[in-house]
């Protein structure tokens, strides 16, 4: 199968001008939308404060969880429904007072207690006096203990089944009613002694986490050696194998990608956490590729054709090229598009930035990468050999 | 069949079947990381300054106590901060007698002599040492807390000068967890002099209004049903580090305690201050709150109880960390992750379900796209994904999130090697050449593509390896792999399909 049957003849480089204002433009757009307008949100692995997700019994409503919040000064914070069954909430919160120095390593941790607490408020209380346990939020250990007393030597088995029944995707960590144990297999003398020794809590938590401001600092100094650090070892690579004007344009792209991906990204709303970084290098990685196979062609085509000028040996190398283009960021797509459709909500941000990323490095590789190389040596031109 | 590809089948069976060896059953052998498996990621800072601090406190009593035995005249020894105090007051004449002293005893101290001071700095070299080992007894204690608590295959390592990361799979009761980590655990029991009192000023009146030189002030433990202020003595009749054994007991109504039975030495310390104290209260003290302050009934011998109105957990924890030993330092949470069970296996079964999806996408693809020479990429594809799951494993390294998108990556870029091979040989086809010279062109045409873009991705690999943290380090080692593992199965293992599959006199193929 071919997806040309004859190799194309499309004069790319003629739009060289073009392409190059669309790139400043996305990048201006975005650039204005980060540092005067949105913002870029930095995440709680980059910044500090708390991240938090949790289930809840009986679906919730944003605006009563937002009331909650502000009722303990975290107005500030961003509360997120996550899926669709109403019942999975999450939360994003920063302190809002500056702790001192010394308390606020720990101010981090203390702030989701603050937030727990208040969203719990006074539930299960009454209950944990007469002695109940929480199935929502009972450990593996406890509820094992609690079965054994009564079934001896079925206690790891059914606590198995019963964790099993709460970590399920239907039940998503939280039993809204005792039913769920049923329907889930769970066989009805032991959902009567569950319902005599235990009680259904407003929430569990899913997850939670925070990070102290060092950490976040650290990290974001990490991040931005790692990248520097990388660019320059592929500049000098290219440099060394191709010529310095390659190496120039492949950083130049590879800048362009991430910052128009990021461009886009900040008009999303998300946050920047690690997975998006590695998303971000994922792309990286590809157009870096892109763009080495290009060159490498036309590398080989100027050995051959050694009359034909550098823009026309490009214009054809890219066209030569354009079928595998094509292939290759189309499987790249498939892929990609099946982590944003199934992945779940935990890869989502992280499925969104792949498929900007692939869709705007297939523009860049084609539009960007070859017009460097030609400004590049027209601006540094390299002596000739003599002959 | 030549010399050549028998050897070259041989090499591919064994890189595969050690691969798989090392991989299967996967269940067992790919570890997920935190992220999609649930569990919690714990960064504790060691306050290294506390070691300094004990470190200058015993300096200073045993030097003070030298100047008394040598009758050397100072006024007070005053601590600036941790590793750093002077001893003031001295008396001029004396001074050589207190250069011999300070020589003999404090050989670990930089000193700096004014007529009537002498300060003391702790040694660079010292310094850095007693902070290293607390960070590393640290680690040690924290290493025994975990397996007296009993988890399977928790991770505890040191990161950069003094930080120690705790990764916890599958623990689902974080707040017990962290409570246990975090506890100094130091342990005394010291004679009560006078109290419980409601605050300082009445419990100092019979004092005199200041405290005593051998005692010191201590709060009871509101939570254990002592509230209020006591007055004991400075130094601890017995320690947590002469007990010998520890288990669960209960005390004389039946609530749970700890029981304990001391070392013989211990022992017989506990029975003198016990015997010459009948009839006074003796504190048990953890980290400096008192638990309880029972009478002394009697003469107590090497075993006892402690009590405290605990719970069964309590009583459990403080056994767990009673058995593991203090912390030589405090430690702070820098950065607390918890991960659900619900989230994590909610991860996985769509991570696996959008992994799978994809993967039949591109190998449809290249079925349809490629017919038969697609077969070669989709068992290349597959290989390259069986050695990177054998390389895991064989490391020990942990499957992320970021992970599966250096896999990602992995698998796009295996894809590409081989649509960049196929192409090629299609171009040579078009061009005019037979089967086997458009086959050899191809894979000899296509290879300094694939060498120049894998090369310079496993480039800028390493150093997110060498600079990242965590998932990123994560990402980096995952891309690593599979991107060598590339190069071989796309160019090597491929090639040898084709050699094996098309006869030299072919003149079709299927691409």
């Amino acid at each position: 199968m071919e997806i040309f049957k004859k190799t194309p003849q499309i004069k790319f480089l003629k739009y060289k001008y073009i392409a190059l204002i669309i790139t400043a433009v996305i990048i201006a757009a975005g650039m204005v939308n980060i540092f005067a307008g949105r913002g870029l949100k930095l995440g709680v692995d980059f910044g500090e404060g708390a991240l938090i997700r949790i289930a809840f019994k009986d679906p919730v409503v944003v605006a009563d969880i937002r009331q909650l919040l502000t009722d303990i000064g975290l107005s500030g914070s961003s509360i997120q429904e996550v899926g669709d069954s109403g019942r999975e909430i999450q939360i994003r919160a920063v302190e809002v007072q500056n702790a001192q120095a010394g308390e606020s390593l720990e101010s981090h941790a203390e702030l989701s207690n603050k937030i727990i607490s208040a969203l719990k408020g006074t539930d299960g209380e009454r209950e944990t006096a007469q002695g109940l346990i929480d199935l929502n939020t009972v450990d593996q250990k406890t509820l094992a203990a609690l079965f054994e007393a009564a079934f001896p030597e079925q206690g790891t088995a059914l606590t198995e089944v019963v964790l099993k029944a709460r970590n399920s995707e239907s039940v998503k960590g939280a039993f809204s009613d005792f039913a769920d144990l049923s329907k889930a297999g769970v066989s009805a003398e032991t959902v009567e002694f569950l319902k005599s020794k235990t009680f259904l809590g407003k929430l569990n938590i899913l997850s939670l986490e925070s990070v102290g401001p060092q950490v976040g600092a650290d990290l974001r100094r990490k991040a931005v050696l790692a990248t520097i650090w990388s660019l320059i070892g592929m500049l000098v690579y290219i440099a060394f194998r191709f010529k310095l004007s390659y190496g120039v344009a492949a950083i130049f792209t590879l800048a362009q990608d991430v910052l128009i991906t990021v461009s886009i990204y900040s008009f999303s709303g998300r946050e920047i956490n690690l997975p998006i970084i590695a998303a971000l290098l994922t792309i990286v990685g590809f157009s870096i590729n892109d763009t080495i196979v290009i060159f490498d062609r036309i590398r080989e085509n100027q050995k051959a054709l050694r009359k034909m000028p550098l823009e026309e040996v490009m214009n054809l190398s890219l066209n030569q090229m354009l079928g595998r283009t094509f292939i290759t960021s189309g499987t790249v797509l498939l892929t990609v598009l099946a982590l944003f459709i199934f992945g779940g909500s935990v890869i989502n941000d992280f499925a969104f930035t792949m498929l900007v990323g692939s869709i705007e490095g297939i523009y860049s590789t084609i539009a960007l990468s070859c017009p460097v190389v030609l400004f590049w040596q027209k601006w540094f031109p390299e002596k000739r050999r003599r002959r | 069949m030549k010399k050549g590809l028998r050897w070259k089948i041989l090499l591919t069976l064994v890189v595969l079947g050690f691969c798989l060896f090392m991989a299967l059953p996967l269940k067992d052998k790919i570890k997920l990381g935190l992220d999609l498996k649930g569990g919690i990621h714990l960064v504790l800072q060691v306050k290294t300054d506390d070691s300094l601090d004990g470190e200058t406190d015993q300096e200073i009593n045993r030097l003070t106590e030298q100047f008394k035995k040598n009758s050397l005249t100072y006024a007070s020894a005053v601590k600036e901060r941790p590793g750093r105090f002077a001893i003031t007051g001295l008396n001029i004449d004396q001074q050589t007698m207190v250069r011999d002293v300070v020589d003999q005893y404090a050989p670990d101290w930089d000193t700096a002599y004014l007529p009537d001071k002498v300060t003391f700095t702790l040694k660079p070299g010292v310094e850095a040492l007693l902070r290293d080992q607390s960070v590393n007894q640290t680690l040690e204690t924290v290493r025994n807390r975990v397996d007296e608590f009993g988890v399977a295959e928790p991770l505890i390592q040191r990161q950069g000068d003094d930080q120690i990361v705790v990764e916890l799979p599958g623990v689902d009761d974080p707040d017990r967890v962290k409570d246990l980590i975090k506890v100094t655990a130091v342990l005394t029991w010291k004679l009560v002099k006078a109290g419980p009192a409601e605050d300082e000023a009445s419990l100092l009146q019979p004092f005199g209004g200041v405290v005593p030189d051998d005692a010191e002030i201590i709060r009871g433990d509101a939570k254990r049903g002592h509230p209020g202020v006591y007055l004991v003595e400075k130094v601890a009749a017995i320690t947590g580090s002469d007990l010998r054994t520890v288990r669960r007991g209960t005390d004389e109504w039946n609530n749970p305690a700890v029981a304990f039975t001391l070392s013989p030495e211990g022992g017989r310390r506990f029975e003198q201050v016990t015997g010459a104290n009948i009839g006074r209260a003796l504190a048990i003290i953890l980290d400096n709150k008192i638990q309880s302050a029972p009478n002394i009934n009697t003469r107590i011998g090497d075993s006892g109880i402690i009590q405290g109105q605990f719970t069964n957990q309590e009583v459990d924890d403080l056994i767990i960390v009673l058995k593991a030993g203090a912390l030589p330092a405090g430690i702070e949470y820098l950065e607390q992750r918890v991960i659900g069970p619900a989230l994590g296996s909610d991860s996985v079964r769509q991570g696996m379900m959008a992994g799978l999806a994809a993967i039949i996408l591109v190998m449809s693809f290249m079925l349809v796209y490629y017919r038969l020479s697609g077969v070669n990429a989709v068992i290349a594809m597959i290989f390259n994904v069986v050695i990177l799951f054998g390389v895991l494993a064989y490391f020990k390294a942990n499957l992320t999130l970021p992970g599966i998108a250096g896999l990602i990556l992995a698998i796009g870029m295996s894809v590409d090697a081989n649509v960049l091979i196929f192409e090629r040989i299609k171009e040579e086809r078009a061009a005019g050449k037979n089967v086997p010279g458009a086959i050899s062109l191809g894979f000899n045409r296509a290879f300094t593509a694939i060498f120049d873009s894998n090369l310079t991705t496993i480039i800028s690999a390493v150093f997110l390896f060498q600079f990242g943290t965590g998932p990123i380090k994560g990402y980096a080692i995952t891309l690593i792999i599979s991107l060598v593992a590339n190069v071989f199965t796309a160019v090597f293992i491929s090639r040898l399909m084709f050699d094996i599959t098309i006869p030299k006199t072919a003149t079709k193929m299927s691409i």
